[in-house]
């Protein structure tokens, strides 16, 4: 992951997380609110009803009472009060009074609990309603809830008591309003919400009981855990129904207990409040809230683009130099300007990467002229040995020539072959001189490491078993999916020959070369040469590929200067691994496709010029 | 002076018995004057050839038709010129009938009766109060209610039976069969003494038999005494516990109130009833048999009926109710002995009453509101019609008309 990319996400990821925390915060405040004002709602609610039924209360004692100041019915408690009254005269009134009442309940009681007139139930006349006769003050009471009798069954009533005392004779007037439908579709109810009315006439929950304003309630069942539970413990309480897997289809209820004269649970009013439009609402901030978190994380991925885009720029500016450095181009310079850190970075990178190229031109220069005193040493020394038998022999030719003719014929012809031995052998050197300083370029190609290794191995087949010397075998491990690589087989044709020469000249009595080959991890080949000759110390391996060292008597030291020079041409590394006594292996990773050439070793420059231009050693020691 | 002192004394006393003695002057009848009738029922034809429409219609019909029609011999055809003859007809509103001036039986004193049809017993009674008409039948419930207002109220002998009958059968259309145990539970929860002091207050008999005690003279001998304690033994021994459906005629609220009281009676016995209205297509003419399980839409179990006397016969009211309650005995299936014994009458009357399928609640009377107006009002007895033909108009006539009409 780029640091760009990783700035935006941190970017967006801090902008999404904020935005999304306000979101959060909002949604849950305003629920808050919503769930505040919701229940403050249901609480007016709930008290508006409760007024009502005051209200009712109020309005039905009112009735009750004045049914009792009637004309009529204190007529009829006159006539009652009469030893010989007659009670049938009235058996019929009632109903007429209630309906004229706008009452549901109206009974005439006579002084011994018996029914005269029964509105809601005419046929009962003539039975007893005891509780009417218990001592109590019905005027202080009011009204009051009690589960009627009715010729439907029983029903919840809202029922008043007035009393007309004629002499020591009581008419007892018991009115009152039904507690059901009717009383429901009465009560006026914001929209959303309605009321059910449970009549607690079975010690079980009965659905049938419960009923609405237009009549039995639907799914009735869904009630009966509210209702089971204000039985246990009656009390307001709320709960909330879902009525579908939707959150909007969900009601609250408020269950208030309807409490009879005695507390004895009789009812259980329920307040229902839809929570589809709260719902709703929440639902609608809510996708407020996801549609402000989607455009601010668009907004915000956009700015943390462009923002991650212009802070990164320079830092890839400064990657990129960083890259055109490490692949050789040491001239990258980084253009990035400003004050803060990023333009301190790119400038000290420049510097970094002008002070690089001064010290490498510095250092190549120091290489340059070391090379060239090393092959000036190299050259001195190889040319002073020959030089030295040419000079003897000639100082010996004319020694013999001053001397006589004849000892001068004597050492002349020997002194001609020696002069002519030293001249070839100076003609060798030059050769190998000029044959390393003619090292080509690589014609790349594509190259089977393996048909290169088998070549070399047949080149030499005949010296591995050469009469008078040990027999060498050789032993090939090549990898049969050895990828091909871009190289030139010439060159490495004559690496190889150089290292096969090498393994040889170490195994003077016979062992075995090992030749094995594999897949470099990068994709390139991995070439290793072992041999079981003598080995080398650590001091050997230090300086194996220093140009004209050498282990061997003979030889100009140039053949793994040759070999390094040949594997550096390509991209790849040399390395030896040697013990003293058992063997040396040399180890070559070639990369599938060489590097792009960077740095030119210049063969020819002017010596003298150079000469001026080099640094004090101690001087250039101190810089690097 | 004791001559004076004692012609003084017989003068006060003559004096004082003339005005405290009621003095009855006996009036003769006189003709003319327009008989206002008012029934509850409209009638559409009075064709006796047509039947009527619905039991309702029946015997408002036959009276009419009684008074235009004259039947000479027992199921021969009507004749034409009966005591009075069809001036106006308005089907189901109103009928004029003028006086037949050669009527065989002589011209009846009224000269002409207005029938005004499909007025409510309650306006009937008011236009009684308000001397809007002279004559009209009223609800026995209505009747005491009607004479407080001042309405002259005459009652008949108690000639019609409202009684509950059990409708389980076999046959289709039947209800199930409710065990003896169960009716006679029923039959010993019924107050019937409630409903005739409450419901129909103090109108009617109540009973225990099927005859009226001035028929038989062995009503008394039949209990309409409540027995709860007994009936809640009986219900207890029946497992599961019974469940009634009580059906009675929903165009009469007399039928309403007592089966909703019985209803209430039978629910302290430990049964359960409850009342549906059903209502009531045939006429009186068709069997009860068949009244009983045609008229109900639904099946019920039990039935209020109100069956009248046929005659004063008691045999022959019995056979009748017997044979309309489709009870048998082993004995003749048809009681048709005229001469059968208050014995004979009494054990067979018991048989039945004993089965408990038929469980007799009260005997009404008939009760007919007059006007002050009306003279020589004698109400007719079981099977017998409107005796309006012998019925005159007292006072001045327009006076009474133009006082109606205010």
């Amino acid at each position: 992951m780029t640091f760009r990319t990783k700035l935006f996400l941190i970017f967006t990821l801090a902008l999404v997380v904020s935005v999304g925390l306000v979101a959060a915060a909002v949604t849950e405040v305003t629920r808050r609110a919503f769930d505040q004002m919701n229940a403050q709602h249901s609480d007016a609610l709930v008290a508006q009803f409760q007024r009502e039924v005051v209200q009712r209360s109020e309005d039905v004692v009112h009735r009750v009472q004045g049914i009792a100041d009637a004309e009529g019915t204190v007529r009829m408690a006159i006539d009652l009060s009469r030893p010989k009254g007659d009670v049938s005269v009235y058996v019929n009134d009632a109903a007429g009074v209630a309906k004229a009442h706008q009452l549901d309940f109206l009974d005439f009681i006579s002084n011994d609990g018996s029914i005269i007139s029964s509105a809601e139930w005419p046929a009962r006349f003539g039975y007893k309603i005891d509780w009417v006769l218990q001592p109590e003050d019905w005027v202080a009471r009011g009204s009051f809830l009690m589960k009627a009798d009715t010729q439907e069954g029983p029903a919840l009533a809202l029922l008043s008591v007035s009393r007309v005392r004629v002499g020591d004779k009581d008419l007892y007037i018991v009115g009152g309003e039904r507690l059901g439908r009717e009383f429901l579709a009465s009560l006026v109810l914001p929209t959303g919400m309605r009321a059910l009315l449970y009549r607690n006439l079975d010690p079980t929950f009965q659905a049938a009981d419960l009923i609405d304003s237009t009549g039995p309630a639907t799914q009735a069942d869904q009630f009966a855990a509210i209702v089971q539970k204000e039985q246990q413990e009656p009390g307001e309480q709320i709960a909330k129904i879902n009525w579908t897997a939707d959150a909007a289809n969900a009601e609250v209820f408020h269950a208030m207990p309807l409490l009879g004269r005695q507390k004895e649970l009789l009812g259980i009013l329920l307040i229902g409040s839809s929570q589809h439009d709260v719902v709703t609402l929440q639902r609608q901030i809510m996708l407020l809230s996801v549609g402000v978190v989607a455009i601010g994380l668009l907004v915000g991925a956009l700015l943390g683009w462009w923002g991650a885009a212009r802070v990164t720029r320079p830092v890839r500016h400064l990657a990129e130099g960083a890259r055109e450095v490490a692949g050789g181009n040491w001239n990258a310079r980084v253009n990035v300007r400003g004050r803060n850190e990023i333009g301190q970075l790119a400038k000290a990178f420049n510097q970094m990467t002008e002070q690089l190229v001064d010290q490498r031109e510095r250092l190549i220069q120091a290489e340059r002229v070391a090379a060239w005193r090393e092959v000036a040493r190299r050259l001195a020394h190889e040319l002073k040995n020959p030089l030295f038998p040419l000079q003897t022999t000639v100082e010996n030719l004319q020694r013999a020539k001053e001397r006589s003719y004849g000892e001068f014929e004597e050492v002349f012809h020997e002194s001609t072959g020696i002069l002519l031995a030293e001249i070839e052998n100076l003609k060798n050197i030059v050769g190998r001189f000029s044959e390393f300083s003619k090292m080509p370029h690589p014609e790349l190609g594509s190259v089977q490491l393996n048909e290169v290794v088998r070549s070399v191995v047949k080149l030499f087949e005949a010296q591995f078993g050469a009469v008078g010397r040990p027999p060498i075998t050789p032993e090939l491990h090549l990898d049969d999916h050895l990828p091909l690589i871009q190289a030139d087989a010439t060159l490495l044709h004559r690496a190889m020959e150089n290292l096969v020469l090498n393994a040889m000249d170490a195994m003077p009595s016979g062992g075995v070369l090992m030749l094995r080959t594999s897949p470099a991890a990068d994709g390139g080949v991995h070439l290793e040469i072992s041999d079981t000759g003598t080995g080398l110390t650590s001091e050997e391996c230090e300086r194996l590929f220093t140009p004209y060292y050498t282990t061997k008597q003979h030889g100009t030291g140039l053949g793994l200067a040759i070999v390094q020079s040949v594997v550096s041409d390509h991209g790849g590394r040399i390395w030896v691994e040697s013990e003293a006594g058992v063997g040396t292996s040399f180890h070559i990773e070639l990369p599938k496709h060489p590097p792009r050439r960077s740095v030119s070793f210049p063969i020819s420059f002017d010596y003298e010029k150079e000469k001026e231009k080099e640094p004090e050693p101690e001087k250039h020691k101190q810089e690097a | 002076m004791k001559l004076r002192l004692s012609l003084l004394l017989a003068a006060s006393s003559a004096i004082v018995l003339l005005t405290a003695l009621p003095v009855k002057t006996a009036r003769r009848p006189r003709y003319g004057g327009t008989l206002r009738v008012e029934i509850g029922t409209t009638i559409r034809s009075l064709d006796p050839a047509v039947p009527a429409a619905n039991s309702d219609e029946e015997p408002a019909k036959e009276q009419i038709d009684s008074l235009v029609y004259d039947v000479l011999e027992p199921k021969s055809k009507f004749t034409v010129n009966g005591a009075f003859h069809v001036t106006a007809f308005e089907a189901g509103k109103r009928a004029v009938l003028a006086a037949t001036e050669d009527y065989r039986l002589g011209r009846p004193f009224v000269d002409s009766i207005e029938i005004a049809m499909g007025r409510v017993a309650r306006d009937r009674i008011v236009d009684l109060e308000l001397n809007k008409a002279d004559f009209a039948e009223i609800p026995a419930e209505d009747a005491r209610r009607a004479a407080e207002h001042g309405v002259r109220v005459s009652r008949s002998k108690p000639d019609e039976l409202l009684a509950l009958v059990f409708t389980g059968g076999d046959e289709p259309g039947r209800g199930k069969p409710v065990s003896a145990k169960a009716r006679e539970a029923i039959a010993l929860s019924i107050d019937r003494a409630a409903i005739v002091n409450f419901i129909l207050q103090k109108e009617g008999e109540p009973t225990g038999g099927l005859l009226p005690q001035w028929s038989s003279g062995t009503a008394f001998l039949f209990s309409t005494a409540t027995d709860t304690v007994h009936a809640k033994e009986l219900s207890a021994q029946i497992v599961p516990a019974p469940k009634i459906v009580l059906g009675y005629d929903s165009g009469d609220s007399l039928e309403q109130a007592v089966a909703d009281r019985i209803a209430v009676n039978v629910r302290e016995a430990g049964v359960m009833v409850t009342t549906r209205a059903i209502p009531q297509p045939l006429g009186l003419a068709a069997p009860l048999d068949e009244r009983i399980w045609k008229r109900t839409t639904a099946t019920v179990d039990a039935l209020l009926v109100r069956l009248s006397m046929p005659s004063p016969k008691p045999a022959e009211t019995l056979e009748l109710f017997s044979n309309e309650f489709g009870i048998t005995t082993s004995m003749n299936s048809i009681f048709v002995l005229p001469s059968a014994s208050a014995q004979e009458i009494y054990e067979r009357e018991r048989w039945v009453v004993g089965t408990f399928r038929v469980v007799p609640l009260v005997w009404l009377p008939r009760v007919y509101g007059l006007s002050g107006r009306v003279r020589d009002w004698t109400p007719p007895g079981p099977g017998e019609s409107w005796p309006l033909a012998d019925v005159w108009l007292d006072g001045p006539v327009e006076a009474a008309v133009e006082e109606g009409k205010k």
